[in-house]
């Protein structure tokens, strides 16, 4: 392991921009392309806004965490909470099913996940939590030698 | 997160997004942008995406919200300037038609029906 983070903040909508911030900062030292960089804060934000919204039901109580950790140019990031969990994770995971359409939540959140990353898997059981992990391999650019 | 709305001749409003469209953005901005929208006799809105710098699956929501506003006026929707990222996210939620390769002002002809040349 070259290097490693954890991160946590309460199941407040203000954190999703700090959880974002964090990350890209953390993913900073392998000069990610904008576009990978953004793909890769994507995922971050759809797993910790659904913490927050579907975990915790936005109490300002829980705790989301995100643990990150670089090897080589892969990324692996956890994201967890123990809140509500997903009773149907097969459901939850269909492109456009929410069980919040009242509040306008497109249910796109993990087929954008599991589309921009490499590998991922989530974990969850009604009342102890859920844990979203995946992992992303950048292609740096790496500056030509000059002999 | 900011915006501006512009309406041209009541019928086109131009919603151009400034900085990062995530849940908590959408939260502060989706109401008022819709009670602005609903007034007067809108037709079609036009989403400017050019300085917006980051967007999850909230911006899907917020943009189908308001799709679903203008259905009863049988109202269009066009996008313009989507990062790549955020092409992608469209396409996957099945948005891909409404993105239009073209100026802000290009856009509002079309939206009034004047065909360039």
């Amino acid at each position: 392991m070259d290097n490693e983070m954890t991160l946590s903040f309460l199941a407040v909508s203000e954190n999703e921009s700090l959880a974002r911030m964090a990350v890209t900062s953390f993913v900073a030292q392998l000069d990610p392309t904008i576009d990978e960089l953004s793909e890769f804060k994507t995922i971050v934000s759809e797993a910790v806004s659904n913490a927050i919204i579907h975990g915790y039901d936005e109490d300002g109580k829980g705790l989301v965490t995100v643990h990150a950790v670089r090897e080589g140019d892969v990324i692996s990031v956890a994201v967890k909470d123990e809140g509500n969990g997903i009773p149907d994770l097969k459901k939850a995971m269909e492109p456009l099913y929410t069980s919040k359409a009242e509040m306008e939540r497109s249910g796109m959140g993990f087929t954008i996940m599991e589309s921009f990353s490499d590998n991922l898997q989530v974990e969850s059981e009604p009342g102890v939590g859920t844990v979203v992990t995946f992992s992303k391999k950048f292609h740096t650019v790496k500056m030509p030698q000059i002999s | 997160m900011n915006y501006e709305i512009n309406m041209h001749l009541d019928t086109i409003a131009v919603i151009r997004l400034y900085g990062e469209l995530d849940h908590h953005a959408t939260e502060q901005i989706r109401d008022q942008i819709s009670r602005t929208i609903l007034q007067g006799s809108l037709k079609t809105i036009i989403w400017n995406l050019e300085k917006l710098n980051f967007m999850d699956s909230s911006g899907v929501g917020l943009i189908l919200g308001r799709m679903r506003e203008l259905r009863a006026v049988n109202g269009q929707t066009i996008i313009l300037n989507p990062s790549n990222t955020m092409k992608k996210i469209f396409q996957f939620s099945g948005l891909s038609a409404y993105m239009m390769e073209k100026k802000e002002e290009e856009a509002i002809m079309h939206a009034r029906g004047i065909v360039n040349g």
